[in-house]
């Protein structure tokens, strides 16, 4: 089995002081192996963060992201799936299901993990995964105004994902589970 | 031969000697031959009278040889309790021809004595305390005294003085009286070998002396083992007497007072055994104007005695640290005190009875006044005592304020301006700032601190930085909320040298990459710069912003746009108060105000990118807020980061992010009404078509299909203008075919034709199945022209994902869906 974060938009420190403490205790090293962030970090720091957690570090850029050197959208090869990864600001309408396929269709991957809504989302479409971890700072966001902090731990094991959803909820971390199999 | 050789010799030599005597001593014993015995026995002890070894050799030789006395020792014990007395054996011994073998010989003889007949014992051990001062020799004396000790150590006695009643034995007045001479006349004995030989070996004497101390400082643990010091015995005697007096207790005959004075006498007596006890060890520290027995010995009282004892001596033992030689380090041993107590005071809050604070302060005034201490000195101790405030009286910040205002002062009057980040005085304020800090973790409560301020002013511009750092760093860490205004700029003048550019800043490029870590901290910092009612909120922004314009274009751009979105969020707080708060809509204008000078200001920094997405953000803001006009206030947003785009942003990849972008945020914002939004789509189509690269080009235009399709207008309904649509794909069509490469046009032609299916999904008429199988037989026929590689094959996939996916559609669509229904006359 292999565990992948998933964790993107924190916004800091432009749109927030920091991660809650309640998910930097979780956040460890020892436990993930590959990390993908759907980018918006925005600092260093942020980024040597997730260095800390896990070595394998992916990131796309987001729209406040002032590193040029973050490609717009990747693919990850996790086990036997193949991961796209783009922050989704350039996927218009914002969030769009379909809009979000033809990318899935265009780097032809099995999961597609997009962010910039802030909003935690998880569905199914042509049997492909798509997944928005939400803003692990909960960051403040003019179209959502919401926000519920929040990760994804993706553990992938042979044609199977299972999405632990990691939400902050009045001080309280709350923990949801979501299964995926690829046909 | 070398020293250390010769040594080796000299002990080898000593070593065979005392055990050839020794098996002869014991061979006597075993034939009752004490005579005889003894005879040995002396010759065994003339060893020690050594002058040729070293300390460490000569310790060696005095544990072999106390050692072999202990079979004396037993015999004449095991003899004696079998009744066999020989009365002038102590007389005896006195004819023995050499005082060190005799006073050896005495003092085992004397202790048999004392522990077959105890009415002996006060007499005899001030005896042999006395004799002992025969041997004047350092080396010999000391060690000779060292085997009184701990011949001494378990007939000490240790009954509590009371005058009213005879004690033969000795009461622990007598042990007091013969351990502190023992320790005057060691302590003489240690401190008179720094004067012997020759100045040269002066470094070889101090090992020497080194290597000796804790034959002294034994005496000291003797003394406070005696329990007759500790509270302890105290406490019991209290609590039985509390019982008694519970059983007798009558209160019309017993008044209160009286009752009080016998329930405290225990608590009396053990004070008055400390009050003679330390005074005596002092008296003999400070009289014997040795440097090293001075620091060494007063560092030995602080481990040696119990807590209690410390609380309550504390006032003699600080005054005498005043009387101390010139070159001892009083700070080390005052500050290992205050730590000793803080640790006892933390794990006892009983301990309240003395005003240690009080105390301590006094006294460290009286030691600072009469010792010319170093400035860090002084500084190190307010650090212990800021230590103690804060770990014993965490409620107290006076306590802390006390010792801040003190160093305030010290250096007001040594006319201190500036204290270099290089000075040992800065090292150990810098320490003593940070106490309260991790001590508290709450900036509220360290702000409350009146003299903080000031002191932080004392540092030169690295110092104050680490401490801006510093504070906010924990700020951060523990989530603390600065709540008003006035605490609002309290805290900005502390952090000021990340604020803003200081006078004393040393000139020259700082490392970059720190500066951008301190600015995204003091960006952080804004989101804790939060009241929970908004006019205040409002208020604390405006404050924030004075202090920020202040930065300079390096710094504006870190620590403006947290204080935009903090504005952005202020406004929507207000928008839910519309019920609560007539004034909302005045207010939200003002925020979008204050926004669009904040974000001026960053482009009158020649930045673009960002202000551009400020705007933007701003925009969508805006659009959530339906408030009075808020319709021109959302569109002088937009049309500013158009500006922006079309003036500043001049390298095509950046054109192309901020097209997008700006065509996305349009897409999101419903408020404009059709003769604002008209022009913008049109725009917006316009500027993609015109950017450098053809592929861009043909990109940006379909996305801005968009904002003919699902984009609102003020109304509230989605366009979906399919014409116009279908006007901007047909131009992508256009463009693509404009492209040179094959491979290109075909990637471009699949996007497309995902777009058509898109909008075919979507409803739109004007895509019809013919459309979409001229498109599709285009990329058919280019696609198997291509030279196979990673980026065809990436093409292949896409367009047979794309395919699959029709198939997909169609198969899966029932009867009714007429729009999937149609497409089966698709040339799959």
């Amino acid at each position: 089995m292999c565990s992948v974060l998933v964790i993107g938009d924190m916004h800091v420190p432009f749109r927030s002081s920091g991660l809650p403490a309640q998910f930097k205790k979780l956040l460890t090293p020892g436990k993930i192996q590959h990390v993908l962030c759907t980018g918006n970090l925005c600092t260093k720091e942020m980024y040597e963060f997730l260095k800390s957690i896990a070595n394998d570090v992916h990131i796309v850029r987001g729209d406040f992201d002032e590193n040029l050197n973050y490609p717009d959208q990747k693919v990850v090869n996790v086990g036997q799936f193949k991961v796209g990864l783009c922050h989704g600001h350039q996927v218009i309408p914002w969030g769009d299901p379909e809009s979000l396929a033809l990318l899935q269709r265009q780097l032809d991957v099995d999961v597609l993990v997009f962010g910039h809504t802030h909003k935690f989302d998880a569905f199914e479409l042509g049997n492909k995964f798509f997944l928005n971890p939400g803003s692990a700072t909960g960051a403040f966001n003019p179209l959502n105004p919401d926000i519920i902090p929040s990760f994804v731990v993706m553990d992938i094991q042979s044609s199977t994902v299972v999405s632990y959803v990691y939400r902050l909820v009045d001080d309280e971390v709350k923990i949801e589970k979501i299964q995926y199999t690829k046909k | 031969m070398t020293q250390m050789e010769d040594q080796e010799k000299q002990l080898e030599f000593a070593l065979a000697s005392v055990q050839k005597q020794g098996v002869h001593m014991k061979m006597c014993l075993d034939k009752n031959k004490l005579m005889e015995a003894l005879k040995h026995a002396s010759a065994m002890l003339a060893e020690l009278r050594t002058s040729l070894l070293s300390p460490k050799s000569y310790y060696e030789l005095f544990m072999k040889v106390t050692n072999e006395l202990c079979y004396l020792d037993l015999y004449l014990v095991e003899e004696f309790e079998r009744g066999r007395k020989v009365d002038d054996l102590y007389q005896i011994i006195q004819y023995a021809g050499n005082i060190v073998p005799r006073l050896y010989l005495l003092i085992t003889v004397g202790l048999v004595y004392i522990k077959t007949n105890t009415n002996l014992k006060r007499d005899l051990l001030k005896d042999l305390v006395e004799m002992c001062r025969g041997v004047q020799h350092p080396l010999r004396g000391l060690f000779l005294r060292h085997y009184l000790l701990q011949c001494s150590k378990n007939v000490l006695p240790d009954i509590p003085d009371n005058e009213e009643t005879e004690h033969p034995e000795g009461t622990v007045r007598d042990s007091i009286d013969f351990i502190l001479m023992n320790f005057a006349e060691m302590n003489k004995l240690w401190v008179r070998m720094q004067h012997q030989g020759h100045s040269r070996e002066k470094e070889r004497r101090e090992k020497e002396r080194e290597e000796l101390k804790i034959l002294v400082g034994t005496n000291l643990v003797r003394l406070s083992h005696l329990d007759s010091i500790t509270l302890d015995k105290y406490r019991k005697l209290h609590k039985k007497l509390i019982q008694c007096s519970i059983k007798v207790n009558n209160p019309k005959f017993e008044p209160v007072q009286q009752k009080f004075h016998l329930l405290c006498y225990p608590f009396v007596m053990w004070k008055q055994h400390l009050q003679v006890v330390l005074p005596g060890i002092l008296e003999q520290i400070v009289s014997c104007r040795d440097a090293i027995a001075q620091e060494y010995l007063m560092e030995c009282i602080i481990q040696v005695f119990p807590d209690e004892f410390h609380l309550y001596t504390l006032n003699v033992f600080l005054k005498s640290c005043c009387e101390l030689q010139p070159s001892v380090n009083v700070k080390t041993i005052v500050i290992l005190m205050i730590n000793r107590l803080t640790i006892f005071t933390f794990h006892n809050s009983n301990a309240s009875e003395v005003k240690l604070f009080e105390v301590l302060t006094e006294q460290i005034a009286n030691i600072i006044q009469s010792r010319d201490l170093p400035l860090e000195d002084t500084v190190s101790l307010q650090a212990a005592m800021v230590g103690l405030a804060l770990k014993c009286y965490p409620d107290n910040l006076d306590y802390v304020d006390k010792s801040l205002q003190t160093i305030s002062d010290t250096f007001a009057k040594r006319k201190i301006e500036k204290i270099s980040h290089k000075n040992p005085v800065s090292r150990e304020l810098m320490a003593l700032m940070k106490l309260p800090i991790d001590n508290y973790n709450d900036l509220l409560l360290v702000m409350k601190l009146k003299h903080f301020p000031e002191i932080i002013e004392y540092f030169d511009y690295t110092g104050r930085k680490t401490i801006a750092i510093y504070l906010l760093q924990n700020a951060v860490q523990c989530r603390t909320m600065i709540p008003s205004v006035e605490q609002t700029e309290i805290v900005l003048t502390m952090v000021s040298p990340l604020v803003k550019d200081q006078p004393d800043q040393p000139v020259g490029e700082e490392d970059p990459e720190d500066f951008a870590e301190e600015q995204s901290l003091l960006g952080r910092f804004v989101h804790h710069m939060k009241a929970d009612e908004p006019d205040l909120q409002f208020k604390i922004l405006m404050a924030e912003r004075e202090h920020f314009s202040l930065g300079g274009n390096k710094r504006i751009c870190y620590t403006l746009p947290p204080l935009v979105f903090q504005a952005y969020q202020l406004a929507l707080i207000y928008s839910g108060k519309r019920k609560e708060d007539e004034l909302w809509e005045k207010k939200c204008r003002k925020i979008f105000q204050f926004c669009h000078q904040t974000i001026l200001e960053l482009t009158k920094a020649e930045l673009a990118e960002l202000p551009l997405r400020l705007f933007l953000q701003g925009a969508l803001t805006i659009s959530q807020i339906n408030f009075k006009n808020y319709e021109t206030v959302a569109y002088e947003f937009y049309s500013q980061a158009f500006t922006l785009y079309e003036e500043e942003i001049s390298e095509s990849k950046c054109q192309l992010a901020a097209i997008i972008l700006l065509i996305g945020t349009f897409e999101k914002i419903n408020c404009f009404d059709e003769e604002n939004a008209e022009p913008v789509r049109t725009q917006c189509a316009l500027a993609a078509s015109k950017l450098l690269k053809k592929p861009d080009q043909c990109r940006a235009v379909a996305i801005s299909s968009h904002l003919f399709w699902s984009a609102q207008n003020n109304v509230g309904q989605p366009l979906q203008d399919g014409k116009r649509v279908m006007d901007c794909l047909k131009k992508c069509v256009r463009i693509t075919k404009q492209c040179m490469e094959v491979s290109v046009q075909v990637q471009l032609f699949v996007e497309l034709l995902n777009y058509y299916v898109y909008f075919y999904e979507r409803g739109n008429n004007n895509v019809s199945v013919d459309i979409l199988n001229q498109l599709i037989g285009q990329i058919k026929k280019e696609i198997t022209g291509l030279t196979a590689n990673e980026e065809t094959e990436q093409i292949t996939k896409h367009f047979e994902n794309t395919i699959a996916y029709l198939q997909n559609r169609i198969e899966s669509a029932d009867t009714e869906d007429s729009v999937f229904k149609a497409l089966e006359g698709l040339m799959l």
